[in-house]
């Protein structure tokens, strides 16, 4: 198109693209259809590309079409180029732009108070200052730390209601809807057939009281109920720990591996000591495959059959003192009370049971007997399922402060949605 | 009036007119320069761009450092560069001086650390961003003007790929 200074002919020749020539009108919304539009890209439609704002007295730019500020572009054309900032078309002078009236009045419908959006967005950024002050950083760290804390609270604490209930059974895949279920109607409804459950949906519902008196209940009882995971409503149900190997039995070449494990406090050192071994037989049943494609199915089966709490021994270390071997049937609970004290997670070590040590383990010998013929089932659901998602999460606790730091950073997303 | 349908400049003619005593100092006010890269501080934050990032050094929003990661299949690849980005009361009118912190050998780039690159000087427009300039910067690496180099050994090495990267790599320090 020309300049407005050598204004030809009527008959002028506009340079338009194949799209635009080829384009059919779209039609009028006449009757009361509701057309979705973003805030986003509302908010891209409206904003001056200079000042990232809204736009204000909007100037358009003849040529290329291009909006901006009035202020802004007038202030672009005289400290720059002489070219639209978008397209870099020749922009001779001010002259080259038109006030663009009606696209004024289409942002004061859509954001009838101005003042309003502005308070908004100053809200928003100083919000954002906030964010990015360091001191102020570390604070909302802090806090988003915590509030996930609180989810992970609440995602554990669903199942495990339903698991009060209802038999363990049901697994925690659609835990969700199912738990929503047995709270309107649960000792009518059994939604899991598993023999005992509607009997037991009753009485279950009163038994958390009782379970306080430890560990032993849960595999004293004999039935495939879990050990009873809800003693207190707050984190002391829980508890994290860190797992190494015992740095004098466990050779560079064995499995040594540092694991962060999250499991319910009443969980016992049996219970992890098993875990271990599973997780520790899963891991080489892989590694076989992984180097004998063909004899691997076979030969990872029995393992993981086999797998008993009697292959690895857990240790503590007390303070100033040697490596303490732990009791099999000694909650998590007990121990943290009883040897650790610090508000930090558990230390436990592990390392290949010895053959001579085998004995005093197996002493208490009702846990074993019991528990194991029970365990294989109900042991690997407790423990494994919270655990085998806990060592991405927790492991990732002390590493993740950083991958944390987006949820401050996060919080900003949502309200430009808002402010469009 | 009929006329001024015809016609779009008689039309404007008047509006710019009444423009030209309306119009303000049009003076970049601190206050808006830092509203601006706030702006951007939250586009950037919310992008999640690979490859490049930036954030204000410290209190003073005026100064960001920023980083670029060579781009993959380039001799770039694999090394992660520091840039300083300091920003003049006229931006986004005028181009922020941006310079390698991190000692970059590459042929637009002197020892200094300064880059040559038309967006930042002449070819600088005020829709160009934090985020446009680390990207333009990126893809400057990969792709070099050999015919300006600041860098002339650089410039003369770039013709032999393997040489260049192993150089490249030998020599670069965090």
């Amino acid at each position: 198109m020309a300049t407005p200074v050598n204004i030809p002919a009527p008959s002028k020749t506009w340079e338009l693209s194949l799209y635009e020539l080829h384009r059919s009108p779209q039609e009028a919304v006449v009757d009361g259809t509701e057309v979705c539009v973003s805030p986003r890209s509302l908010h891209s439609e409206l904003m001056c590309p200079i000042c990232l704002d809204m736009l204000k007295n909007t100037m358009t730019t003849k040529e290329c079409l291009h909006r901006f500020c009035s202020d802004c572009i007038v202030t672009a054309l005289r400290s720059g180029n002489k070219e639209c900032p978008t397209c870099r078309k020749k922009l001779v002078s001010r002259r080259s732009l038109r006030r663009d009236a009606n696209f004024d009045a289409l942002i004061s419908k859509i954001y009838p108070s101005r003042d309003e959006y502005e308070e908004q967005q100053r809200r928003l950024l100083e919000r954002l200052q906030r964010l990015h002050n360091p001191g102020a950083l570390s604070c909302s760290i802090e806090e988003g730390l915590r509030q996930q804390a609180r989810h992970r609270n609440h995602r554990v604490k669903r199942p495990a209601q339903e698991s009060d209930n209802t038999t363990f059974s049901g697994g925690e895949d659609n835990g969700d809807s199912r738990s929503h279920l047995s709270h309107d109607s649960a000792p009518s409804q059994a939604p899991h057939p598993p023999g005992h459950a509607p009997p037991e949906a009753g009485p279950s519902r009163k038994r958390p009281p009782p379970s306080e008196d430890g560990s032993a209940a849960g595999p004293d009882s004999g039935s495939p109920t879990p050990p009873p995971r809800r003693r207190r409503d707050g984190p002391a149900s829980e508890i994290e720990l860190v797992f190494r190997p015992h740095p004098q039995l466990v050779h560079a070449h064995d499995y040594n591996q540092t694991r962060y494990v999250k499991t319910t406090a009443n969980a016992t050192v049996d219970h992890l000591s098993k875990y271990l071994a599973l997780r520790i037989a899963l891991e080489d049943g892989a590694g076989q495959r992984g180097a004998e494609p063909g004899g691997a199915g076979a030969g990872g089966a029995p393992g993981l059959s086999s797998v008993s709490e009697k292959q690895y021994t857990i240790y503590t270390l007390t303070r100033g003192g040697p490596f303490t071997t732990l009791n099999g049937s000694l909650t998590l609970e007990l121990v943290n009370e009883k040897f650790w004290k610090v508000r930090k997670p558990l230390e436990l070590y592990y390392a290949p049971t010895k053959e001579p040590q085998q004995a005093p383990p197996t002493a208490p010998p009702t846990a074993p007997p019991t528990a194991v013929p029970a365990a294989p089932p109900l042991v690997a659901p407790p423990a494994a399922p919270p655990t085998a998602q806990p060592p991405v999460a927790p492991s990732t606790a002390p590493a993740d402060a950083p991958p944390v730091a987006p949820p401050p950073a996060s919080p900003p997303p949502p309200p430009p949605h808002r402010d469009g | 009036m009929a006329s001024q349908n015809m016609d779009p400049a008689a039309a404007t003619a008047s509006s710019t007119a009444a423009l030209k005593g309306s119009e303000s100092g049009g003076s970049a006010a601190r206050g808006s320069v830092s509203k601006r890269l706030q702006q951007e501080l939250m586009t950037l934050m919310m992008s999640g761009d690979k490859g490049i990032s930036a954030f204000p050094e410290s209190d003073n929003l005026f100064r960001w450092v920023g980083t670029i990661d060579g781009a993959q299949g380039t001799a770039y690849e694999g090394l992660r560069y520091r840039l300083s980005l300091d920003f003049p009361a006229g931006y986004p009118y005028q181009a922020p001086r941006v310079k390698f912190v991190t000692a970059c050998f590459h042929p637009n780039v002197d020892e200094q650390g300064f880059i040559c690159l038309d967006i930042l000087k002449d070819k600088w427009s005020a829709l160009y961003d934090v985020r446009s300039i680390l990207l333009s910067i990126q893809s400057l690496l990969g792709e070099p003007n050999i015919d300006s180099p600041l860098n002339a050994t650089a410039a003369e090495l770039w013709s032999d790929q393997d040489a260049f990267k192993a150089h490249l790599h030998a020599t670069f320090q965090q």
